[in-house]
């Protein structure tokens, strides 16, 4: 899998940055290109093509694991997942928090 | 040879807060190690599966803490990997497993299932080795769920034991919830608490409210358990009934593992701290106390364990036995040392030293 441009982004949809400790689920790729409307949806998608990845993220009932962080662009998601909407272009970050001391 | 592993070696498997490590032995002498596995990670349970003597399952986060609960799978010897999903509760049931703290192998007859024990309080079944879980939900639903209030370690399911001559038989227990039996593999569950205290609580014997802190077979194969508890050490008969306190001859009623005999009849092992609010062994001197009569009488070891001066405790899962006779023992240290007895507690050998705390010990064989 060759790494997306920004213009094929912008034509095919989202960019999915994935971390280290989860690319055991994409075959070692650090980055997936998805067709999603929102973040929730976004990691539906995701989990379709990489199944148990979004596990990884949510929990069983959808709430962001702790110390786990989405980025959409540059800024931290604070609001509940569905309600963030996605369109062509936007790239999301995947991040563990630094949870230092 | 498995592995670095030689067959017919007792294999102690021992998690601890930054990775799991396997202590092997063809003598029970002189102990190599291999691992870390899971590096970093906090291992609650690790275990050799004694059904095959080759699959070792691990409770850990998955890579590192912030992304999840995970079953792990191995080969004795090499690396465990993520079974294809960790246990979850049903959808629209609000609950979230945060951690995995125990992993149980089914009997003898059943090969690939496991149980798994979680926080919040859950018991999930797998007969895929773990790939897929089933919610136990007569028990994870309970009437009295809503009521369930954590211990000091959080809200959860610690021990399960399995009947191996009916593996329908299940006993669990919940910290500080407290034990309950399924004669029906677990489509149905009672509570069993009577006997035990709940100091902490204004009704000191209620129906349920118990901090039990571990659960063990007796070897009776009847059907008789032995109970570590918050608040005292337990003796149950055969065929359910009131438990029997058998704290009596022990320096106090607070612990956290018992082991006992898998083969001989009303023998036990328990490692009492001074209490609650000081988790460390009594006048700084490790011991181990031995029952041979079901909690009668109690006998002390310290020969060999460290002391005066170690201010040191064990943790829930810290002691085990393994089938060999005389019978080895093993505790580890919530201050990282390993220690093993060959003559049944009589006296102890460090195997290890500067190991991170240790959170569980298991001892198998492999094959």
């Amino acid at each position: 899998m060759s790494r997306a441009s920004a213009g094929e982004i912008a034509r095919i949809g989202v960019l999915v940055r994935i971390p280290p400790a989860l690319r055991s689920y994409t075959a070692g790729e650090d980055e997936v290109v998805l067709d999603a409307s929102d973040l929730a949806g976004m990691l539906k998608a995701l989990d379709s093509s990489f199944p148990g990845i979004r596990d990884r993220v949510v929990d069983e009932s959808g709430r962001r694991r702790p110390y786990v962080n989405l980025f959409l662009n540059e800024d931290l998601v604070m609001t509940p997942l569905p309600t963030v909407a996605l369109k062509p272009g936007d790239v999301v970050h995947i991040l563990p928090s630094v949870a230092g001391g | 040879m498995v592995g670095t592993i030689k067959k017919d070696s007792v294999v102690v498997a021992v998690g601890t807060k930054k990775g799991g490590f396997l202590f092997h032995s063809a003598d029970r002498r002189k102990w190599s190690v291999a691992g870390p596995f899971l590096a970093g990670a906090g291992v609650y349970h690790m275990g050799l599966d004694p059904r095959d003597g080759r699959t070792v399952y691990a409770a850990a986060p998955h890579g590192a803490e912030p992304w999840g609960p995970a079953v792990y799978r191995g080969r004795i010897g090499s690396e465990p990997k993520p079974t294809s999903s960790s246990p979850k509760f049903k959808e629209g049931s609000d609950l979230a497993v945060s951690r995995v703290w125990h992993i149980e192998p089914g009997s003898s007859n059943e090969p690939d299932t496991i149980y798994a024990g979680v926080e919040p309080a859950a018991l999930f079944r797998s007969e895929d080795r773990g790939d897929t879980w089933e919610d136990i939900g007569a028990l994870n639903y309970h009437p009295t769920r809503k009521e369930w209030q954590p211990g000091g370690g959080g809200l959860c399911l610690h021990s399960i034991l399995v009947d191996p001559r009916k593996p329908k038989h299940l006993v669990i227990g919940i910290s500080a919830v407290g034990a309950f039996e399924s004669r029906d593999a677990g489509r149905s569950w009672t509570m069993e608490n009577r006997g035990v205290r709940a100091g902490f609580l204004p009704n000191p014997y209620p129906e349920w409210g118990q901090c039990v802190h571990k659960l063990a077979w007796d070897a009776s194969g009847d059907g008789s358990l032995f109970q570590q508890n918050h608040t005292g050490t337990y003796h149950r008969g055969p065929d359910g009934g009131a438990w029997t306190e058998i704290t009596k001859g022990l320096p106090s009623d607070f612990g956290f593992p018992i082991a006992a005999h898998p083969d001989r009849k009303g023998t036990a092992f328990v490692t009492p701290l001074i209490g609650a609010m000081n988790r460390v062994f009594h006048k700084g001197q490790m011991a181990v106390w031995k029952t041979g009569n079901a909690g009668k009488t109690w006998r002390k070891a310290t020969k060999g364990l460290p002391g005066p001066n170690a201010y040191l405790g064990v943790l829930r899962e810290g002691m085990s036995t393994d089938a060999e006779d005389p019978l080895g023992l093993y505790v580890g240290t919530n201050t990282g040392q390993l220690f093993a007895s060959r003559d049944e507690g009589e006296s102890w050998r460090m195997i290890a030293d500067f190991l991170p705390p240790i959170m569980s010990v298991t001892s198998g064989m492999a094959r």
